[in-house]
């Protein structure tokens, strides 16, 4: 089927590649894991170090919806991050599915936010609920700020990979990078109404995930 | 006698390491099961292309293999993704049409290699996409021709094409 050209152009190829063969260090996922680990550590300390870190969720002062939203975001962040760092190595029979779940979870808390402004029941407690103003595009400008570093570094872990879900990457690395950097920066600010959390903490989840969306797959496209 | 997956593994586990015998094997093997990957579904004057293409992206992400897993669905991965970028670039009319030869069924196909067909992805698309896309992108009649044979507008081809590709470049991984 092959006429005798293209045969002798293929075996040319191959004797090229062989004789341009160089050992190469094997991309293993917990390579990546530290890649993007080691920006989650330095934007946590990023930003105690710039915005000052909040003693007062140790010593009681935080209220549960705190560590429940920050503990959702977390583990979106975990969930893409492991799926983003696994696209860099492709497989058929690769799934992405954790990652929509935990986005699933995390959309729960909007609906909460708004439900509770509406019915406004913790405004009536006389607890700000933090949503309107400068308090929440603070939040919001400073997570997506602390977002950077992490999407950074998975943006270069994919670039020397060989994704093949471009699109798929693209939402994955902005998920990943959103949620950890608005976990990171939840270290620092004391505002912990449903309503805050709720909108504030949660929006820069979403605007990276569009943003990734947008910008990422062509940065990664091989 | 294309090389079992544990030898393809294997051999590439050592071209990982730089040995240039392991890897002139591996290539050959490579080549000759992508041929017979693609044949089905490039037509025939494009199929080396598109083998050479592939092994082009084997050698240049050879540090992408996790020597801990399979060797075939990240090579079929590779190639998926290779074969879609390659139908994006097919918009001119090409007049060969696949030989009858092509299109037999290959009876050593095994378990490993059906679940990393391309043809499991053409089963997730929608058929009028698919059609058009066997019409236009493989067998290389025109969107005009292609029209008159399904009856949808051209209008309707060039879409269905623009979503099936778009579909099928987010199943590359998709292996059921």
């Amino acid at each position: 089927m092959n006429s005798p050209n293209s045969r002798k152009n293929r075996d040319s190829l191959i004797a090229d590649l062989t004789e341009g063969l160089t050992p190469v260090r094997a991309m293993r996922f917990r390579d990546g894991a530290l890649v993007v680990g080691a920006a989650t550590l330095l934007t946590g300390l990023g930003v105690v170090l710039v915005k000052g870190f909040w003693f007062g969720m140790f010593e009681g002062e935080a209220a549960p919806f705190f560590w429940v939203t920050n503990g959702l975001l977390l583990i979106l962040g975990l969930a893409a991050a492991t799926a983003v760092i696994t696209m860099a190595s492709p497989k058929v029979g690769n799934r992405y599915d954790a990652p929509r779940w935990a986005s699933a979870m995390l959309a729960i808390l909007p609906l909460t936010a708004l439900v509770a402004v509406l019915s406004d029941t913790h405004g009536a407690q006389g607890h700000d609920h933090g949503m309107t103003g400068s308090l929440a595009w603070m939040c919001i400008r400073n997570s997506l700020i602390a977002s950077g570093l992490v999407a950074a570094s998975i943006v270069l872990w994919l670039r020397r990979g060989a994704p093949v879900s471009t699109n798929l990457g693209g939402w994955m690395t902005g998920l990943a990078a959103g949620a950890i950097g608005t976990a990171a920066y939840g270290l620092s600010c004391p505002l912990d109404s449903v309503g805050h959390l709720g909108i504030a903490h949660v929006a820069p989840v979403a605007i990276m995930a569009a943003l990734g969306r947008l910008t990422v797959p062509s940065l990664i496209r091989w | 006698m294309i090389a079992d997956e544990a030898t393809l593994a294997r051999l590439m586990a050592a071209s990982q390491k730089g040995d240039k015998a392991a890897y002139n094997v591996l290539l050959a093997e490579a080549g000759m099961w992508l041929e017979r990957y693609f044949r089905r579904r490039v037509p025939p004057h494009q199929l080396d292309d598109l083998v050479q293409d592939v092994m082009m992206a084997l050698h240049n992400k050879r540090s992408t293999y996790d020597p801990d897993r399979p060797f075939l669905p990240w090579l079929s991965a590779i190639a998926r993704y290779r074969w879609i970028d390659h139908l994006r670039k097919v918009y001119k009319h090409e007049a060969d049409l696949l030989e009858d030869g092509d299109a037999s069924v290959d009876s050593e196909e095994d378990v490993v290699e059906a679940r990393v067909s391309l043809e499991r992805l053409f089963v997730n698309l929608p058929a009028k996409q698919s059609e058009v896309i066997e019409l236009v992108k493989i067998e290389g009649l025109s969107i005009r021709e292609a029209a008159e044979r399904t009856g949808q507008s051209e209008s309707l081809v060039k879409v269905n094409i623009h979503r099936g590709l778009k579909k099928l470049s987010a199943l590359v991984e998709k292996a059921d």
